[in-house]
């Protein structure tokens, strides 16, 4: 029986993140891949060569076209998946429950809700083209499913997903090797000797951690970003090609590019006006200026403060 | 010359405005050098976010206040001064208040704690 997967996604965009839609949680890496990457990586595990990425927009009508022409094509059932949440259902499993009910569509429900995943027959599908219709609440089976699952709703998620896998409270692999227990460092990342690595961590591809920094509290670093000398990240997380400024201190926090969203406090800061940090790639990134404390790296606190003035 | 426990409450001056830097710590360091264990209370409630410029000058009133054995204080600074001061670690040296009037009393609103994140004594480590 062929399979069909439609994942529905912000911007439809395996790669970018949607920084105006406010949900970019969704979109950013989870050490290493996206969530929609290990989505596709699950549906294509299954065997299921048909996948497709749809934009969430309910203004686009892809996705209900795709399913209709896949349908029309011969393609006797369809996954499909709204991205907002990692959820480990046990795909097989699923299709086993939906092929052995008399209903036409299977939606997936954990205990909060529905999860925005759901299996359709071909004859529902072309028994309701418009998009009005698929949104209706057709006569469903109901599958509950009582594994893990973290809705990608906010920040404060993502973070609770990359401890979880960091902590490997959940199923997520990794990328990159372990060099010390529950340290997983990507082998082109360049991690000066000086730095404190505390377990468990993860340093993505091409990423650059500098003499000095110090890394703790389940804290993640993704591809292609500069941590400057003697930042230390304390339960944060660096979206990819971030440049971090020297001396920082950063905790409960997620930063990508000049984008800081601190987790403790309900606040988000543009970092880019301070020069504290910038997307790489930008002119941004060489005008950074910390304020001289922080350029103070292995010094005493007071040592740092020079007078600089002068009197009459 | 008679020391007293003096406290003094200023705004920062525009951070791209040199003569008025100057001047600013003027008068802090004056008031420093006439004072025994004097307290600076400084009110950042004009400010929207804090640029690196004006913590510099922050951090050189915590320098003056030191030599004199005394203490500074910020009040009213937004959410986002206060990440700021936070990543930048200035907050480590200042003393933070909700408000100036609470500043003058000497609370320490809310809690300490806080406004002082628990990585100082890593730090000393």
């Amino acid at each position: 029986m062929e399979m069909g997967a439609l994942i529905v996604a912000p911007g439809g965009d395996a790669g970018s993140a949607i920084r105006d839609s406010g949900l970019c949680a969704p979109s950013w890496p989870v050490l290493g891949k996206t969530i929609l990457q290990r989505w596709i990586e699950r549906v294509q595990g299954l065997g299921v060569g048909l996948v497709s990425v749809a934009d969430r927009n309910p203004q686009e009508p892809n996705r209900v076209h795709t399913m209709v022409e896949w349908a029309k094509e011969g393609v006797e059932q369809v996954l499909l998946i709204a991205l907002g949440s990692y959820a480990e259902i046990d795909l097989p499993d699923l299709i086993r429950f939906h092929s052995e009910g008399r209903r036409q569509h299977t939606k997936v429900f954990d205990q909060q809700g529905p999860l925005g995943i759901s299996l359709l027959d071909r004859g529902c599908i072309l028994k309701n083209r418009e998009p009005a219709d698929q949104d209706s609440d057709l006569a469903s089976s109901r599958y509950d499913f009582l594994g893990y699952v973290v809705r990608l709703s906010s920040s404060v998620k993502y973070r609770q997903l990359v401890e979880d896998a960091l902590e490997g409270r959940c199923g997520i692999q990794l990328t990159g090797s372990q060099t010390q227990p529950r340290v997983w460092i990507d082998e082109t990342a360049q991690v000066d000797a000086s730095a404190t690595i505390q377990a468990p961590c993860y340093i993505g591809p091409g990423t650059k951690v500098k003499a000095g920094v110090a890394l703790k509290g389940c804290s993640s670093v993704e591809r292609n970003c500069e941590i400057d000398f003697g930042t230390t990240l304390d339960h944060t997380s660096i979206q990819p090609n971030t440049y971090v400024a020297p001396g920082l201190y950063f905790r409960e926090s997620v930063v990508d590019g000049t984008r800081l969203e601190h987790l403790a406090r309900s606040v988000t800061v543009d970092l880019g006006t301070a020069g504290l940090s910038a997307r790489i790639g930008t002119q941004a990134r060489h005008a950074h200026r910390s304020p001289r404390l922080a350029h103070g790296s292995g010094l005493s606190r007071r040592d740092a403060i020079k007078e600089e003035e002068h009197y009459p | 010359m008679t020391k007293t426990q003096p406290m003094t409450i200023k705004r920062l001056p525009e951070p791209r405005d040199k003569a008025s830097r100057r001047s600013f710590l003027r008068e802090i360091k004056g008031f420093v050098d006439s004072s025994h264990r004097p307290r600076l209370i400084l009110d950042l409630s004009a400010i929207e976010q804090i640029t690196p410029e004006s913590i510099d000058l922050l951090l050189e009133c915590v320098g003056h206040a030191e030599r004199g054995d005394g203490e500074v204080s910020v009040a009213g600074a937004s959410p986002q001064t206060s990440v700021i001061l936070e990543i930048t670690q200035a907050a480590s040296v200042l003393n933070m208040f909700p408000s100036v009037l609470e500043a003058a009393d000497g609370h320490q609103a809310h809690s300490l704690q806080f406004w002082k994140p628990g990585y100082t004594d890593d730090r000393a480590a």
